[in-house]
């Protein structure tokens, strides 16, 4: 009888076991310079046919994981080769604008796109992903996107879990709805019915028997998540959107919004090895308002996720590393946050429409639709802004600023319903039903009359939807502005015909391209190359021998030049 | 401002392009009457549909040599044209991809695709996607099985070759040579429309 009872719960031991999938840990890219090509391509999500999915380099859902270091100029080399245009965003980065892979710097199907920036963020977990307008919420979700991991002294300097895929772990967490050939349902369709962590349906991860650190992103197009673990211990928060906090904050629960990442830690060493525990959504019984508390399971707005609790990683415990991080650190880093008080411009945004019927304007900021060509805000350089974000319509928002990090200064004018778990610097707050939210930022460093950053709310549907806005940095102190000149700026290129290197020589030698593209002779863009550093010339090796047009942007006047070359 | 007016003619370009319409309600294709076509082959020969004068159908299918997805079906294609040509419903493959898009779909590199992947049927070039839009092919791979009816080419199945792109040994269903087989023994099929799986074929304005 015994080994009867022995047989069947080893048999259900196993059943259990083998309906999980390991979780996919993405590749790492570090370093200075980082070859991103992004693709169509397709992942056994289901029984049956592969389902179609965009990623990034090797993976077939997602992409590697950048590590860069603060301090370094980062060169990117991103190469679309989707049946599509994109762009791809690096979210939270400060950064020049037009570096910035917003909806303007449309990367079309084969084309090479080479932004730079010296990194300054601090420490933090960054993503990136495509921005392409009317496009966004189709290619995310077919899974374009990766994570950015910054690394600094001061974090360095700090006993935290460091070991990427062991103790410190990147965790995306998506869902996806599917018709009947496996193929993602993502338009009309707010949330997914089964859940993707790292792409893995059902996953599951080994994490040793100590402090664990997890990167957590929300990734999807608006549910939210209230996360907690499935014995509701306590974890502490020790990092938002844009950098450590100044000490953990214990918690039970967090919830993280669409854009939003947190970094927590969690102690696995009073965990039995060989026992398990869930990384959990709990999103039962939520506020209307609050994206996945919806009670449908099916539609538009349903889901089979929607309104229930979920798991959304397994966990089962191993022995601990080597050399285990054991105590949690009573402090992290020294923060000096903005204050309301510092802040010399305020601006107030209301989020408009959206509201249910036929007839009805999509969700936009203070009544008008995103415009391409729309300046909303002009913002002068080195301005301490103070921005209150009111959503008086029907459901919660999660809101982005693209170039800093803010400090969230007040909920519904109080300072004091800032919650602990979002103290730190952020670039993406939620913005629930009927509340308002404000935030501190300073716009420094990167001033551009004609580029714009973005801001939006992040999901995907709404700024897809016209949700959007742009501001300028300008610098109205300096030289930083237009100065009208009818004439072309004079250079010449050399050698012509070229093979592998093309050299641009300027008759003014205080002229600098602000931008090049080199554009073939059926009008395909080859390369994009925002403020190319020219002293080593063009790297032509890539194209096909023939004739092209080089389309120079000067940096004082932003008039276009062109002129041909041959490549041999 | 003039930067931006120029990204916006850009945008403009490319986004009327990369907009696939995914938004729009599912296009209907069975039942439709397609015209006969006559497009340019690898070999430089033009081939009809006229020139299959005991033809009781054909098999086309749009597919290009980008898509990862098209790339799965190479000896699938064979199989079916070595089939189904000696029963007279030949295979017809049509290039309508956007080739200012796409620069490598280039007749040239159709060339050497059917070179190196030995096909022994038609590869033809659609660069005005005149035959594409006619059919109204949605992604590559899309499959077609037009069958003579009243001296017309009427689409008697529209959608994906079969179930299973990466995995030839699990396909269950094989849409397009049940269909085949359905008609030859002059059966109504049974799955007519199904959907085309692969990269959206971009139409040009």
């Amino acid at each position: 009888m015994k080994q009867i009872i022995f047989v069947f719960l080893y048999l259900l031991a196993f059943k259990s076991f083998s309906q999980y999938n390991p979780l996919w840990i993405p590749d790492t890219i570090s370093g200075v310079n980082f070859n991103l090509t992004v693709k169509d391509t397709f992942k056994q999500l289901r029984s049956g046919n592969q389902t179609i999915t965009g990623a990034v380099n090797n993976s077939s859902f997602w992409g590697p994981t950048l590590i860069m270091t603060k301090g370094d100029t980062v060169h990117m080399n991103v190469t679309n080769k989707l049946n599509d245009s994109t762009t791809i965003h690096w979210h939270g980065m400060h950064l020049p604008a037009v570096m910035d892979g917003g909806p303007h710097q449309v990367i079309p199907p084969n084309t090479n796109w080479q932004p730079y920036w010296k990194v300054t963020n601090s420490a933090s977990t960054l993503w990136y992903h495509p921005h392409l307008h009317e496009m966004t919420e189709e290619h995310l979700g077919k899974g374009i996107g990766g994570f950015i991991i910054i690394r600094d002294a001061a974090e360095a300097a700090l006993a935290l879990p460091r070991s990427y895929g062991v103790d410190d772990l990147p965790i995306v967490l998506t869902s996806r709805r599917y018709d009947a050939s496996n193929q993602f349902v993502v338009a009309n369709t707010a949330y997914g019915d089964y859940m993707l962590t790292n792409g893995t349906p059902n996953a599951q991860v080994s994490l040793p028997k100590q402090y664990v650190r997890m990167r957590i992103l929300n990734a999807e197009t608006e549910r939210g998540y209230d996360l907690g673990f499935s014995d509701n211990r306590t974890f502490y928060i020790i990092g938002n959107d844009g950098g450590l906090l100044s000490a953990p904050v214990a918690v039970t629960r967090v919830k993280l919004m669409v854009g939003e990442r947190v970094e927590i830690m969690v102690n696995l060493g009073n965990d039995a090895v060989g026992s398990s525990l869930d990384l959990k959504a709990y999103n039962s019984g939520q506020a209307f308002g609050f994206p996945g508390g919806e009670p449908n399971s099916t539609g538009q707005f349903g889901s089979l996720l929607n309104n229930v609790d979920f798991s959304v990683l397994h966990i089962n415990v191993a022995s601990p590393t080597a050399n285990p991080i054991t105590v949690l650190p009573s402090s992290l880093v020294f923060n000096v946050y903005w204050s309301a008080s510092d802040a010399t411009v305020t601006r107030n945004i209301a989020i408009t429409n959206g509201n249910p019927g036929p007839a009805s304007v999509p969700f936009n900021f203070d009544n008008t639709s995103f415009a391409i060509n729309t300046i909303n805000k002009t913002v002068q350089l080195n301005a301490i802004e103070k921005w209150t974000v009111t959503n008086n319509q029907v459901f919660g928002h999660t809101f982005h600023i693209h170039d800093v990090q803010f400090k969230i200064v007040a909920r519904n004018g109080s300072a004091a319903a800032v919650g602990s778990h979002e103290s730190g610097w952020k670039d993406v707050m939620y913005v629930p039903k009927g509340e308002n939210v404000s935030f501190v930022a300073k716009f420094e460093d990167y001033a551009d009359a004609i580029h714009p950053f973005m801001y939006h709310c992040h999901f995907a549907n709404h700024e897809d939807g016209g949700m959007m806005g742009q501001f300028v940095v300008k610098d109205s102190s300096s030289a930083n502005g237009i100065e009208p000149l009818n004439n072309e700026v004079d250079f010449m290129l050399y050698p012509n015909p070229a093979q592998s290197k093309l050299f641009v020589k300027f008759s003014d030698e205080n002229a600098s391209a602000y931008y090049i593209k080199v554009v073939d002779m059926a009008g395909r863009t080859l390369l994009m190359l925002p403020r190319p550093q020219l002293h080593e010339g063009i790297d032509i090796t890539g194209l096909t021998p023939g004739i092209y047009t080089i389309q120079l942007t000067d940096e004082k006047t932003k008039s276009v030049t062109v002129r041909k070359f041959v490549k041999e | 401002m003039e930067k931006i007016s120029l990204l916006f003619r850009f945008i403009i370009l490319f986004s009327v392009y990369a907009f696939s319409g995914n938004n729009s309600q599912p296009v209907s294709h069975t039942g439709n009457v397609v015209s006969d076509f006559t497009l340019q082959n690898v070999n430089g020969k033009m081939v009809s549909t006229k020139d299959y004068k005991d033809a009781k159908g054909f098999v086309v299918i749009f597919s290009c040599i980008h898509c990862p997805f098209g790339k799965l079906y190479h000896e699938r294609l064979i199989r079916l044209n070595a089939t189904y040509s000696k029963l007279h419903v030949p295979l017809l493959l049509v290039n309508s991809t956007d080739t200012a898009m796409f620069a490598e779909e280039s007749m040239k590199n159709m060339v050497a695709l059917v070179k190196e992947k030995k096909y022994d049927f038609p590869f033809l070039f659609d660069p005005s996607q005149k035959v594409a839009k006619d059919f109204k092919a949605e992604k590559t791979p899309h499959a077609f099985v037009i069958w003579k009816e009243n001296n017309k080419w009427v689409i008697k199945y529209s959608g994906a070759i079969d179930d299973n792109g990466a995995h030839p040994e699990w396909v269950k269903k094989p849409y397009v040579t049940n269909a085949l087989d359905e008609l030859l023994a002059g059966k109504k099929v049974s799955v007519e429309e199904g959907q085309s799986i692969g990269c959206a074929i971009h139409y040009r304005k």
